[in-house]
């Protein structure tokens, strides 16, 4: 049976133990488990569960960024480099806007769906309006996640939506957060929504997939 | 009462005859006074012009020789990216690679990078304002130096990965913290806030922060003191909240308090510290002088039975403010109690 291995997997991937989590997938490998079901019943349980401890009183960086290491070591295990990341979900572009250069919460977002088996377009840090929706145009996303350390970037969160709707790419949504933006309201900065977390975001993702919001 | 006798009596809960207030002004100074915020950032007389323009403009009860959070780690040989009308960021990461720790040393402020220009600040602000107003100066914390030495991701996985390294470098950058805010002291400054919002529970557990972060903070603290600091003074960002009763232990006197925190809970935990705090820093770039003014009252409310109390952002205040804004939470405090 699998399932114990399966069980020491979505563990490791708790604590953050990026070997033992390796080791881990390489035995479910050989035991020819398959791809798809180490994703749905290791990293994305291990996902949720994560999700459940991290609230708004108890969310901390690095539990995240441990876990977060370790699904994207257990990545390389899964799809080795001669064969790419096939992601079963929507795409989701990612971007820190011009002006701003701290991507750590982008980061953390684009882990959190990444492991969600989302495909994600990471359009980095400092990123011109202009580039991210010269990006959302090519890649056709479910929606955009902006993250913002500094409040001098919110007149330009507030353009995106406007930019998209000229573009005739209304239906994508607009995800923002990060320090700054997440003191703002979602009518304030003219977006979808203002995630507290990535988490948050994630959760959005899941409901308009699930044909909610 | 001048503003020091005030603020030195609120965090003993002694009577004041009025609640103190100081809000974060920092790089607003600079706008406030039509400088750009570049230039304000390195130069020590033109930032010490800036804020004494700022403390006559508002009257309230505080001077800031503050540049930004990247004195330090640029002293220490990161490059940052400097802007006009923005704070630099870090461009390079002086730990970041193979760079070992021991390839470091403790710079001396009088030399590295723009901390003679924070001494300088200091200076000015101290030779005119005196013993009537404090001249608050500020070193980052050991845990937000050691992200800024190395990028936040690499030190946090450096401290899971090697922990005996990262306690190394915590050491250090104590160190660095000690030895500036002590040269802030002597230049003029009464005592340098500890800023360390990388300390935040949203980035490390509790347990960390207590295990790895909260001796070295004692340490800085305890420095502080016998320097002659009459008030200890931290702010960590964020929900602080399960870390909040770690600070007496470390020597905290005042605390600042994040918007996310709740002031009621933080008096239930912190009963004998001075809080101050902490209205949403981004209520002064988009509200209204009304909502500061109600926002202001409430908290006055909240706390003028206790005392211990000083009004504030929980964070700073946006170089962007509307000066309206912070004028009304002033305002706030002259209000007949």
């Amino acid at each position: 049976m699998y399932a114990t291995t399966m069980d020491a997997l979505v563990q490791a991937l708790l604590d953050g133990d990026q070997a033992q989590a390796i080791s881990t997938t390489k035995h479910l490998l050989a035991a020819e488990v398959a791809i798809g079901q180490i994703l749905a019943e290791g990293v994305e349980v291990a996902m949720a569960q994560l999700d459940a401890k991290c609230t708004i009183e108890q969310f901390n960086l690095l539990e995240i960024m441990l876990c977060g290491r370790a699904v994207m070591g257990i990545m390389k295990e899964l799809y080795p480099p001669d064969m790419p990341v096939q992601p079963t979900k929507a795409a989701v572009v990612v971007a820190t806007l011009e002006g701003d250069v701290h991507d750590l919460g982008k980061n953390i977002l684009k882990m959190v769906l990444t492991a969600s088996s989302y495909r994600v377009v990471d359009c980095g840090k400092d990123c011109p309006v202009e580039r991210l929706i010269d990006t959302v145009e090519r890649e056709r996303p479910l929606a955009v996640g902006i993250s913002g350390l500094l409040t001098t970037v919110m007149p330009q969160v507030r353009r995106v939506r406007q930019r998209l709707a000229e573009r005739g790419l209304s239906y994508v949504k607009v995800m923002a957060g990060g320090a700054a933006l997440k003191q703002a309201t979602a009518e304030n900065l003219n977006v979808d929504l203002v995630a507290q977390s990535a988490f948050d975001g994630l959760h959005y993702l899941e409901q308009i997939v699930g044909g909610g919001t | 009462m001048n503003s020091l006798e005030r603020v030195i009596a609120a965090v003993h809960f002694q009577p004041t005859d009025r609640v103190p207030v100081m809000p974060q002004v920092f790089g607003h100074a600079a706008v406030l006074a039509g400088v750009r915020l570049g230039a304000y950032l390195r130069d020590g007389a033109l930032l010490a012009r800036c804020q004494l323009h700022a403390l006559a403009y508002y009257a309230y009860d505080a001077v800031f020789a503050l540049m930004d959070v990247n004195v330090e780690t640029e002293a220490l040989g990161s490059t940052l990216t400097y802007h006009p009308d923005q704070y630099p960021s870090v461009r390079s990461y002086r730990l970041a690679g193979a760079a070992k720790l021991d390839t470091l040393a403790v710079p001396d402020p009088q030399r590295a990078g723009r901390m003679p220009e924070v001494l300088k600040a200091a200076r000015i602000l101290r030779q005119t304002v005196g013993r009537d107003v404090p001249v608050v100066g500020c070193v980052m914390g050991p845990m937000t130096l050691a992200t800024q030495l190395l990028g936040i991701e690499a030190a946090l996985y450096l401290a899971i990965d090697h922990p005996e390294q990262f306690a190394d470098l915590l050491d250090f950058t104590a160190e660095v913290g000690m030895r500036f805010g002590l040269a802030q002291m002597e230049a003029g400054a009464h005592l340098p806030i500890v800023f360390d919002p990388s300390a935040s529970p949203e980035v490390i557990p509790p347990a960390f922060y207590r295990e790895l972060v909260l001796p070295r903070l004692t340490r800085v603290f305890t420095a502080f003191k016998q320097a002659g600091a009459p008030i200890n003074w931290l702010h960590t960002a964020g929900m602080t909240t399960p870390i909040l009763s770690f600070y007496p232990n470390a020597g905290v006197e005042l605390a600042n308090l994040d918007f996310c925190v709740d002031p009621q809970q933080a008096m239930q935990v912190l009963p004998q510290t001075c809080l101050d705090g902490n209205l949403k820093p981004l209520l002064f770039v988009e509200g209204t002088p009304a909502e500061v003014a109600a926002e202001s009252l409430r908290l006055l409310h909240l706390f003028a039975h206790r005392g211990g109390f000083i009004l504030s952002s929980g964070c700073e205040i946006p170089p962007e403010s509307q000066p309206e804004n912070i004028a009304a939470l002033v305002h706030a405090t002259r209000q007949p109690r």
